[in-house]
């Protein structure tokens, strides 16, 4: 292809320490970066350790890399000129790319990388360090060498091409969706949960959400709302099937039947017996929360305890040791957090208790449990749910 | 069966109202600036429904300005009228305006402007007694609505003004009339300025007016094209402004009984309502405000909850204005009225038009009674 042209170099995240089973990996992460940039007509090709986009147009490359910084996998994406492997081409780039990086700098200090995959290259890397920086400073006065901290760096890769680059963006890391099989996210509308699903979908998680629908005590606009934030996710994690089960009827058996303080722990009983039920049938070997230990009443050890206690999947809460602070730094950063505040109801404060209780006692939870069929009121709920698909959606973001 | 009563949010346009619009689309969409005898013709149009609101408003061709609606005639209003003073001194309004009024207000705040807020009684009336001490000599301008969105009191504007003119004589004064206009017996306009909104009254979105005394001192909107005498530039909105002549016709036609018939309802629901315990009437008595507007409390439910069950059931209500939907906890009417706590939480807004039945309130209140009855053993323990 080239004589000189932008491609971008994808470099692994952490596939690269994985043994036999490297190339199933590898074929997720390319699937991935295929899925993201479908719309543009690029061709995608692996080396070693290394992913290559060719074809992109110039006025794509800024969309392409925010779209890869989604794509768990990926370490970092340098854009890279490249160019025929020949020692004056790969002059003449670096002169290109200095000559941009220079613009409005009156003096910088820099460093020249080079790494020769290509062993029958005249000169070997630490060579081309030397000479190539020698040529810059003569081309370039205001450049002086810093080894330590350069404010620039210039990589030159040469392999079946060279590849220039001086800016290198770090991405999500983590590693491909769809190596990790599936786990089904406990979704509300708050911060908490959909970074919990981001933050396993990052391990290369697939996954599928339940919201919890409580008529006529939330708005269409919550369920907007949380259909906003599964399309934000979706961004990282490709599609999710959304599940939307109407729980106003169980939450009325539940506050005409029990004691007031117990009411929210359970709720999150039944809402976890739905849910594994849900991710059963969705193939999903996991549940995920955005429960972090003590953040409120029902998220304390012994509440834990009694919402966990009755299911025999997995309950994954990667927000576990998380304080508010942390987790809504992670809600910024993923672009959810503008969502998760708008002030819609959600089903969990709805029938808030003024006094929650904090120190459960299992069987006193079981005895009220016994007071009402609830097995009926799941199975209810569960032939009334409804499933959105959500497909990947690249640009998205939602009107605040 | 869908039965609509949030008619201070918005209206569905009358049939003729729909035609006309569709009329100008597809037909007479000339650009009344231009040249040729198809846009002279358009010009005309518009210039009889100038005339038309001349009538109603007991004004003359030059005070009527058309707008895109409520909330950009009283922003030019106020930014109008303001830019034209030399030394504007101390601005008055009230604590219940719509958002477009206090907003303004609150950011002319922002810049050191000295802004009072006069306060209004437990009905949602401007306390004129507090409204007079707030004037004087340095009074330089002051905005009040007629009718209260929210709870549908009325402001003695004729009362207002002699105060004015007694205690702050050189001051302007605004008249938000947004839910009043049409809603109100046509009478002349005792204010320098007076904003209109067409959706409020059966005509289409995007169009209203201001109406600017003659002599009132004031700078304008928009700046371009120099439309509406270099007030309010912009091309003209044709299929607004004869939608909203059309709406002005059919009001001009019927309005007694009209105003007659939604009164009718609003008496029907109130009386049906009382019979459901624990409710209170916010805002003035049901024959005394505005006979469009009743807002009612429903004791130990949540006025959002309830809207939501009712329009499970085809009944569409508001716990706010329409403007204030998408915020939590905000009824800034209903507070400055003293309400609060259960009162606050469970308020619902009624609002009608002429579309609405005797029959409808009747199966509202059935409705209602039953939904309350459900929603009340749910309360937060």
């Amino acid at each position: 292809m080239p004589e000189s042209e932008w491609v971008l170099l994808v470099r692994y995240s952490e596939i690269h320490l994985k043994g036999l089973n490297k190339p199933f990996f590898e074929r997720k992460l390319i699937e991935a970066i295929k899925a993201v940039l479908s719309d543009m007509d690029v061709v995608i090709k692996k080396a070693q350790g290394r992913v290559y986009v060719h074809g992109l147009a110039l006025t794509d490359i800024e969309l392409a890399i925010s779209r890869l910084k989604k794509v768990f996998g990926i370490h970092s994406v340098s854009p890279a000129l490249a160019v025929d492997a020949t020692w004056n081409t790969i002059v003449e780039a670096a002169y290109t790319l200095f000559a941009d990086a220079l613009k409005e700098k009156s003096s910088a200090s820099f460093k020249v990388i080079a790494r020769r995959a290509d062993k029958s290259f005249a000169l070997s890397s630490d060579e081309i360090n030397r000479q190539l920086g020698g040529l810059l400073i003569t081309r370039f006065p205001e450049l002086f060498v810093d080894v330590h901290i350069p404010s620039i760096r210039l990589g030159v890769e040469i392999r079946e091409y060279a590849f220039l680059y001086i800016r290198e963006v770090r991405c999500a890391g983590g590693m491909p969706v769809g190596s990790s099989g599936q786990a089904a996210l406990l979704l509300s509308g708050g911060i908490d949960s959909p970074v919990a699903g981001f933050l396993v979908a990052k391990r290369g998680v697939t996954l599928c959400a339940i919201h919890f629908l409580s008529p006529p005590y939330t708005s269409e606009r919550a369920r907007d709302k949380v259909e906003a934030l599964t399309k934000i996710l979706s961004a990282y994690t490709g599609q999710i099937r959304l599940h939307l089960v109407p729980f106003t009827q169980i939450q009325l058996l539940i506050h005409e039947n029990c004691r007031p303080n117990e009411t929210v722990l359970l709720m999150r009983r039944m809402m976890m017996r739905i849910a594994e039920r849900i991710a059963a049938s969705e193939g999903a070997l996991a549940l995920v929360t955005g429960e972090a230990i003590g953040q409120v009443a029902s998220q304390t050890m012994e509440s834990l305890i009694v919402t966990n206690e009755v299911v025999k999947m997995p309950v994954l809460r990667p927000l576990i040791g998380f304080d508010k602070q942390e987790i809504i730094e992670y809600a910024k950063a993923i672009g959810s957090y503008e969502t998760s505040i708008l002030p819609y109801e959600d089903c969990c404060t709805v029938f808030v208790p003024r006094h929650p209780l904090t120190r459960p006692v299992l069987s006193k939870l079981v005895e009220s449990e016994a007071q009402f069929d609830y097995n009926k009121a799941i199975e209810d709920a569960l032939n009334n749910t409804k499933v959105v698909t959500i497909n990947r959606h690249l640009d998205y973001s939602p009107q605040a | 069966m869908l039965i609509y009563l949030d008619n201070s949010a918005t209206t569905k346009p009358f049939k003729a109202v729909a035609e006309t619009v569709n009329n100008c689309l597809t037909e007479l969409y000339f650009n009344p600036a231009s040249a040729y005898p198809q846009a002279v013709s358009t010009e005309r149009k518009v210039e009889q429904v100038r005339l038309l609101f001349t009538q109603a408003l007991f004004a003359s061709p030059a005070e009527i300005i058309f707008t895109s609606g409520g909330t950009e005639s009283n922003n030019i209003a106020i930014a109008g009228a303001t830019e034209a003073m030399r030394n504007p001194q101390q601005f008055i309004t009230t604590s219940v305006e719509h958002p477009s009024v206090f907003e303004v207000f609150r950011r002319l705040e922002t810049k050191k402007v000295n802004v009072e807020y006069a306060g209004v009684d437990s009905y949602g009336a401007v306390q004129l007694d507090e409204f007079k001490a707030l004037l004087n000599e340095n009074t330089s301008f002051i905005s009040m609505m007629h009718v209260n969105n929210e709870v549908g009191a009325i402001n003695d504007i004729e009362q207002a003004h002699r105060l004015i003119k007694e205690y702050a004589p050189q001051a302007l004064f605004h008249v938000d009339g947004v839910q009043a206009f049409c809603k109100l017996p046509f009478a002349k306009l005792l204010c320098d300025m007076y904003s209109i909104s067409g959706h409020k009254f059966n005509a289409p979105k995007g169009v209203g007016l201001l109406y600017v005394r003659k002599g009132t001192p004031f700078a304008g909107g928009f700046l371009g094209g120099g439309q509406e005498r270099g007030l309010r530039s912009g091309t003209t909105n044709v299929p607004g402004i004869l939608g909203m002549g059309e709406a002005l016709n059919q009001y001009s036609k019927n309005q007694n009984e009209w105003l007659n018939g939604m009164r009718a309802c609003k008496l029907r629901l109130a009386a049906n309502i009382k019979s459901i315990k624990d409710t209170l009437v916010n805002g003035p008595d049901p024959q005394k405000g505005a006979p469009h507007i009743l807002n009612i409390s429903f004791l130990g439910v949540r006025g959002e909850v309830l809207l939501h069950a009712l329009a499970e059931k085809g009944i569409l209500v508001s716990t706010g204005s329409a403007c204030s939907a998408r915020k939590k906890n905000n009824n800034r009417v209903l507070h400055a009225m003293g309400i609060a706590g259960e009162r606050l939480d469970g308020a619902v807004r009624f609002s009608f038009c002429p579309f609405n039945t005797l029959k409808e309130m009747d199966g509202t209140a059935q409705i209602l009674s039953e939904l309350v009855t459900d929603l009340r053993k749910f309360k937060r323990k």
